[in-house]
Formats: C-alpha cells, sequence, structure tokens
C-alpha cells in the first residue's frame, strides 16, 4: 500500500483534470454540499426508515414480538379501525383549511409590511416575536386566550356584541380554534414573502405604471407571480407538516385525548396511541408509511401542478 | 481544483466527526452499566418524583435501604412523568434497562404480555405471606396469567368533601353528609346563593374533581368492564342511568352557568371549595393537603362517595402506582430486594404520613393513620376506610385503549347531541369491535 499511495497520486491527477468537465465538477460539488444531510440520512434515518417499513408487515410490539403478518395491519386500518378515519378526516380539515388561510394571511401581511411607512421595522418585529416563542409555552397561553368566558378572545368579541364560542370545549369549534392559534404565527412565512419582495425589480412597476396598470393589476400580475416560488415553497412545506400536526393535540386536550367528542384526534395522534399507549408499534408503523404515501402523492401532485403557476425568474428551471 | 480539494479535506473532517459522535454515543452505555462496586451489586431506580415534597422523601427511604445492609447499593434517578415510561420502553428494547422503577397500575398486564417487566413469582413464592400485605384490588391488578409482575406501591381514592360552616349557613346538619344521589342533589340546592341573577355559589358539580366514568363506576359498582368475563358492560341500565342524573343535574343550571361558573375555577387558593364557591367536592383524599394550606381554618367533613340508591353502594374509583423489574435488569434479585423494602409496611408508612397519599400496603396504612393527628388523620382514616369500596380500573388486555372509543361517546351526551342510551349502545358496539380485532 504503501509504496503505492504516491503513484496512484502522480497518475490520477492528470486524468481527473481531463476527464471532468465542468458540469461534472459542478455535479459532485453539489454532491459535496448536501453530502451532511446523505450522510446523515444514510447513517440515522434510513436504518430506522426502512425498519419501520419491514416493521408495518409486522405485529411489532418493541419488547415481545415481531411476527410477518403481510398486509393486516393496513387491512385493519381501512376496515375496522374507525378512530383511524376519524383523524385522517380531522387532519385533512386542518391541512385545508389551515394551510391556505396561512398562506394567504402572510402574503397579506408582507405586502402590508412592505409599505414605506414610518415604524415598519417595529410593526414587522412585533408579528414575527409569536414565530421564536416556542411550542408548549404559546400552547398553554393560548388555553387561556381560548377561555370561553375569561378569555381574551371572547372577552374582545364581546365588546363588539359578538357572544364568542366555547372553543376547545366545544367539538365544532376545537380544530377552528387551533388554526385560529396557527394563523397567529404566521411570522415565518412573512418574513419570507418579505424578503423576496425586496427582491421584486422596481423597473418591473415601473414599465407596468407607465402602461396605465393599476395597483392591484401590479399586484396580481407583478408581484405575485415574482414571490411565486416562496409562495409554492410555504404551500408545500405547510402541507406536509400540517398532516404532521400532533403537539397542539397532545398539549390543549386533557391527557392527550384528543379533545371533546374525538374532535382534536390527528392521525399523529392516534398513530402516538397506538404506538406508545398500546403498543402496537407494527400498527403504528403501518399508520406512518400511509400518510408518508399521502403526503407524497401531494407532494408529487404539487410538483406537478407548479410549472401551471410558480414563476422562475431566468425561466429554464422548469 | 484547489476547491474540490479542500472539500474533500472538509468531508474527510467532517465523516471523523461523525465518526467520533457514534462511537461517543456507543461508550456512554458501558460507563452506565450497573456493575459491583467494592464488592456491592449497582442498581438503578427510576421514578418521576422528582418535586420538593416527594423527592427528599424518597430519597431518604433509599438511602434507608442503602444503609440496611451492605450488599447492594441503590441509585435514585429522577425523570419527569412526562417521558420516564417511553424511555423505560427504549431501554428495555435497547436491552439496558434500569434496575426497578415505579409504573403505573392499569397497565401493569399488558406490560407482562408484552414481556416488559420480569415475573416474579418465583421470588414470591419464597414469601408465601406477601400477597396478604397488601389491598386485594391492588394486588389483583399486578397479576398475569395469576403469575405477579410487580408490586403495588400507592393508590388513592375519590371522596366527597363539604363545608360544614356553609351546611350550617344553609340550615343543614353538618355532622350528616348527604349519602345518596338525591340527598346530594337536595343538599346542593340548599347551598346555592345568588345575588341577582349570577350565581355566587353553587352547592355541588358532578363533573368537576371526578368524571362521568366515576359515577358509572359508583352506580354498576363494576365500572365499564368486565375483567372476569373478558367483554365490556358499558350500556349497563344503570350506567346510563347514571349519565342521565348527570345531565339532568346540569340542565337545571345550564351549560352557560355552570361554564361561566367554572371558568374562575383554578387550585390551591382558587380551588372553588376552598375559596367557599363550591360547597361539596368529590376530590382525592391527597386534596386535604390543598385545604390544609389553604383554607384558613374552614371547617370541613369527608365522607364517603353518596351511593346512587339507598343500598346500591359507595362506589369510589382510584388509580395507583407499582414498583417492577423491567425486562433485561441484570441483577434481578438485589431489584426484588429493594422492591420489598419499598413495600414494607415500614416505608410505605413514612411514605404515607409524610405525602399524605394512600399506600399499597394494608399494615403501612394504618400506621400511617397513627402518625397523624386531628383533621389530617381523620381525613387519613376514611380514605383508608375507603379503599375496600374503591374500584381500581386497569386496562383489559383485550381493548387497552377502549376508553378512547367511550369518552367520546360521554361527551356528545353532555354536549346534548346523544341520548345516554344511543351513546352507551354505540361505545359498547364499538368496544366490542376494538376487543374483537385484537383477538
Amino acid at each position: 500500500m504503501h509504496t503505492e499511495v504516491p503513484k496512484n497520486t502522480k497518475t490520477k491527477r492528470p486524468r481527473t483534470k481531463k476527464t471532468l468537465s465542468l458540469k461534472q465538477k459542478e455535479g459532485l460539488q453539489g454532491y459535496i454540499f448536501i453530502s451532511p444531510w446523505i450522510i446523515g440520512f444514510l447513517c440515522i434515518t434510513a436504518g430506522p426508515l426502512l425498519f419501520s417499513l419491514y416493521g408495518s408487515f409486522t405485529n411489532y410490539d418493541v419488547t415481545s414480538r415481531m411476527d410477518f403478518i403481510g398486509l393486516s395491519n393496513y387491512i385493519k386500518m381501512v376496515t375496522n379501525d374507525d378512530l383511524f378515519w376519524i383523524s385522517l378526516g380531522n387532519t385533512i380539515y386542518y391541512v385545508v383549511i389551515s394551510v391556505p388561510l396561512t398562506v394567504f394571511g402572510a402574503v397579506l401581511l408582507a405586502v402590508l409590511l412592505n409599505q414605506g411607512i414610518p415604524g415598519l421595522r417595529i410593526f414587522r418585529t412585533i408579528y414575527y416575536l409569536p414565530t421564536v416563542l416556542s411550542g408548549v409555552g404559546v400552547y398553554l397561553l393560548w388555553m387561556q386566550l381560548l377561555n370561553p368566558t375569561t378569555g381574551l378572545v371572547n372577552t374582545m368579541l364581546s365588546w363588539i356584541g359578538i357572544q364568542g364560542p366555547a372553543w376547545l370545549l366545544d367539538p365544532n369549534w376545537t380544530k377552528p380554534a387551533l388554526i385560529f392559534m396557527k394563523f397567529w404565527s404566521l411570522g415565518g412565512g412573512m418574513l419570507l414573502y418579505l424578503a423576496s419582495l425586496q427582491g421584486v425589480p422596481k423597473s418591473l412597476y415601473e414599465a407596468a405604471e407607465i402602461d396605465g396598470a393599476n395597483a392591484f393589476k401590479r399586484f396580481i400580475h407583478i408581484t405575485l407571480p415574482m414571490i411565486s416560488p416562496v409562495i409554492f415553497f410555504e404551500f408545500v412545506t405547510g402541507i406536509i407538516g400540517g398532516f404532521q400536526v400532533f403537539q397542539e393535540a397532545y398539549v390543549m386536550t386533557d391527557n392527550g385525548d384528543g379533545g371533546p367528542a374525538n374532535s382534536l384526534v390527528f392521525f399523529n395522534l392516534h398513530m402516538w396511541d397506538k404506538a406508545f399507549n398500546v403498543f402496537d408499534m407494527g400498527y403504528a408503523m403501518a399508520m406512518s408509511w400511509v400518510l408518508f404515501i399521502i403526503i407524497l402523492i401531494l407532494t408529487l401532485i404539487n410538483l406537478k401542478l407548479a410549472p401551471r403557476w410558480v414563476h422562475y425568474q431566468g425561466g429554464d428551471q422548469k | 481544483m484547489r476547491f474540490f480539494k479542500k472539500s474533500t479535506v472538509m468531508l474527510v473532517v467532517f465523516l471523523l466527526a461523525m465518526g467520533t459522535l457514534l462511537a461517543a454515543c456507543g461508550d456512554s452505555k458501558d460507563e452506565a452499566s450497573s456493575g459491583s462496586k467494592k464488592g456491592k451489586t449497582e442498581i438503578e431506580f427510576w421514578s418521576f418524583w422528582g418535586s420538593g415534597t416527594r423527592k427528599p422523601v424518597i430519597e431518604k427511604i433509599v438511602d434507608d435501604f442503602n444503609k440496611s445492609q451492605d450488599k447492594i447499593h441503590v441509585t435514585y434517578k429522577y425523570l419527569p412523568f412526562g417521558d420516564i415510561w417511553t424511555k423505560e420502553l427504549a431501554s428495555v428494547a435497547a436491552g439496558n434497562p434500569p434496575d426497578v422503577i415505579i409504573n403505573d397500575i392499569n397497565s401493569v398486564q399488558q406490560r407482562a404480555q408484552k414481556n416488559q417487566s420480569v415475573n416474579l413469582a418465583k421470588y414470591v413464592k419464597n414469601d408465601p405471606d406477601l400477597k396478604d400485605q397488601f389491598y386485594p384490588q391492588l394486588w389483583n391488578t399486578v397479576l398475569y396469567k395469576n403469575d405477579p409482575y410487580a408490586i403495588p406501591f400507592n393508590t388513592d381514592t375519590r371522596v366527597l368533601f363539604y363545608n360544614k360552616d356553609l351546611f350550617k349557613e344553609a340550615g343543614l346538619d353538618p355532622n350528616k353528609p348527604p349519602t345518596t344521589w338525591d340527598e346530594l342533589a337536595a343538599d346542593a340546592k340548599k347551598l346555592d346563593k345568588k345575588s341577582g341573577s349570577q350565581y355566587t355559589r353553587l352547592g355541588f358539580l358532578p363533573r368537576y374533581g371526578i368524571g362521568p366514568d366515576v359515577w358509572i363506576d359508583n352506580a354498576t359498582g363494576v365500572g365499564e368492564w368486565d375483567y372476569k368475563n373478558g367483554k365490556p358492560v358499558i350500556n349497563d341500565p344503570k350506567a346510563v342511568q347514571a349519565l342521565q342524573w348527570i345531565k339532568d343535574y346540569e340542565a337545571n343550571y345550564g351549560s352557560k352557568v355552570i361554564n361561566t361558573f367554572q371558568s374562575q375555577f383554578g387550585s390551591e387558593q382558587a380551588d372553588p371549595f376552598i375559596s367557599g364557591k363550591l360547597g361539596m367536592e368529590m376530590n382525592a383524599a391527597t386534596f386535604y393537603t390543598q385545604i390544609r394550606d389553604f383554607g384558613k381554618n374552614m371547617d370541613f367533613g369527608v365522607a364517603p362517595m353518596p351511593e346512587m340508591t339507598s343500598g346500591n353502594g359507595h362506589t369510589s374509583w382510584g388509580g395507583g402506582f407499582v414498583a417492577e423489574i423491567p425486562k433485561g435488569a441484570k441483577h434481578p434479585d438485589a431489584s426484588y430486594e429493594f422492591i420489598k423494602f419499598l413495600t414494607s409496611a415500614k416505608e410505605q408508612a413514612y411514605w404515607a404520613s409524610k405525602n399524605f397519599d394512600n399506600v399499597a400496603n394494608i399494615q403501612g396504612s394504618k400506621d400511617a393513620a397513627k402518625d397523624l393527628s386531628g383533621k389530617a388523620k381523620e381525613v387519613y382514616q376514611l380514605a383508608v376506610e375507603n379503599l375496600d369500596q374503591t374500584l381500581i380500573t386497569p386496562q383489559p388486555i383485550e381493548a387497552p385503549d377502549y376508553t378512547s372509543l367511550v369518552n367520546p361517546e360521554i361527551d356528545k351526551v353532555m354536549l346534548g347531541k346523544k341520548s345516554p342510551q344511543a351513546a352507551l349502545d354505540d361505545a359498547q358496539k364499538a368496544v366490542e369491535k376494538l376487543a374483537k380485532s385484537n383477538k
């Protein structure tokens, strides 16, 4: 070995110089840049991932058994577990309303905070602040705010003559309550839109103005297309995150039981219950793969539809 | 090209760093593994008792054990309630569990079935009178296929607290607490107080301190599951009546009045019973310590939970914790020695009197009552007596998560969306289906 090393490097060096085209070199560098993620994935995530795929076809309970039972878990899920459908329904309800609402709100807020008025920085900070606050503390705070009689939300509603709902106590209002809470922390998305708004060239607006486009038209035809890549990103990650909603329901209901009349039993909460309360780990693994496939399909659809509305500057990147 | 080389170097450095990290993870296991120090067997004991009142007591017990003999040394480790058992599960799966752990009394059988805990039959065989030291309903919970897989540690029970001052004010006999549901409702009505159209005091709220399930336990005397025959008995006619009773009781006031009233409730000084907003309250006997610390010498009494009708029985409900040896523990003999010490009459009495907690050891409970005096003794004595009529409702192996199907149905009844009969019928069907799918 020792003697070969210098020989090798000598012969190799000139060769790589010749054979690696610029494109290949760029590709290689790209892989090196994402290598921490790839290595992390291969060393830490990939094993458990494959294990859970196999586990989903077994009656695995962590400690006593792991027998192959074929598709039983999947069949049981679809045909014999009412809570599976309830939890899926709750989760879809949450995603369908929460994600578009949050995207819409964040864009609107970003546009408002992109106007040239004094004190703007302070407002930006205020709206961003909720994003910095972390999970459980925020949930506990909101449980107080949403108290039907003494909470700030209903108190303020009563000022304008509205009798507020019972929020977390009324199964019809528990999910809206959570969506409302989520909406409060849209500062993260807002910041991304703001950054992207500031990158829209002024010349485009000037040209449109000369052509007689009013403010609304300028917004629709210039602003929105120019920030559409960020909207797309937020939309896709929002859906992925939305389907994984768990903490809110776990913390904000008694003993994490999923709220009044099962209204907050989300997919992941039911999965957690099966995994760690009943130890039906194989079943929980099967559930997690179903969720993975649902998210995968939705993301693929999103990617497929993206070229119709997402506008990339430069235009050749798809 | 130079850049390429640089990034390769960085990659190598990164890989090395990862390697060290992984190696570090691997090492920690060896360090933690219990070996023998100076010929002593080292064992580790996990529980979630970390509060200012409980931690010193359990540490003292551990310390006493370490001093009482020179073969075993116990190290106490506190883990938060939120993740102690998931951590234990992971450590059992990894083959490196703690030696003794405090776990939930309601799921002993599941853990036994899933091979997560050690069968104690061979130890208990040498201690034939051990099982008679504990309350039979607690001992029953630790049996799986007739073998014990844990030793009960503590428990609790729900009793009725009533405010004697308010009883006098309302013209009721302060030494005659209600004994049936009808009496309870009648006394409560007399304790209600209004200022204008607003209630400033309510006599009683059936869903404060306990849930509808405890009323069902009280009515049926067996709860929602028939353990003997391994099947759900959720739509028992008495259970339906119990829900109807709660509903009718609350309908007298309306949900708005009750919600408004309840939203002012908190704990300690803000507890409605302590602040005089509620004349009677169902709660665990340990609630006494809050009255003692925040009640400003209020005059109160305690009584068993009223019975549905005269002669139906004052059945109450409780839970508790057990000590067990996780599967794969290295020194089960030493672990068992420590558990025996932990659940012995002397240590149980110490734990009980210091924490005002119901313990599983019968002699320990009686001794603790002797150590107390005054009001504390009165409450504790009642709590101990009440254990004889306290139902423990372990999760049945056939349907461990059945309550996730029953509670939403009960919610629907309370929200007025379903009749008690229809809801409990549906719950019964759903649980039967669950039990069948688990077979």
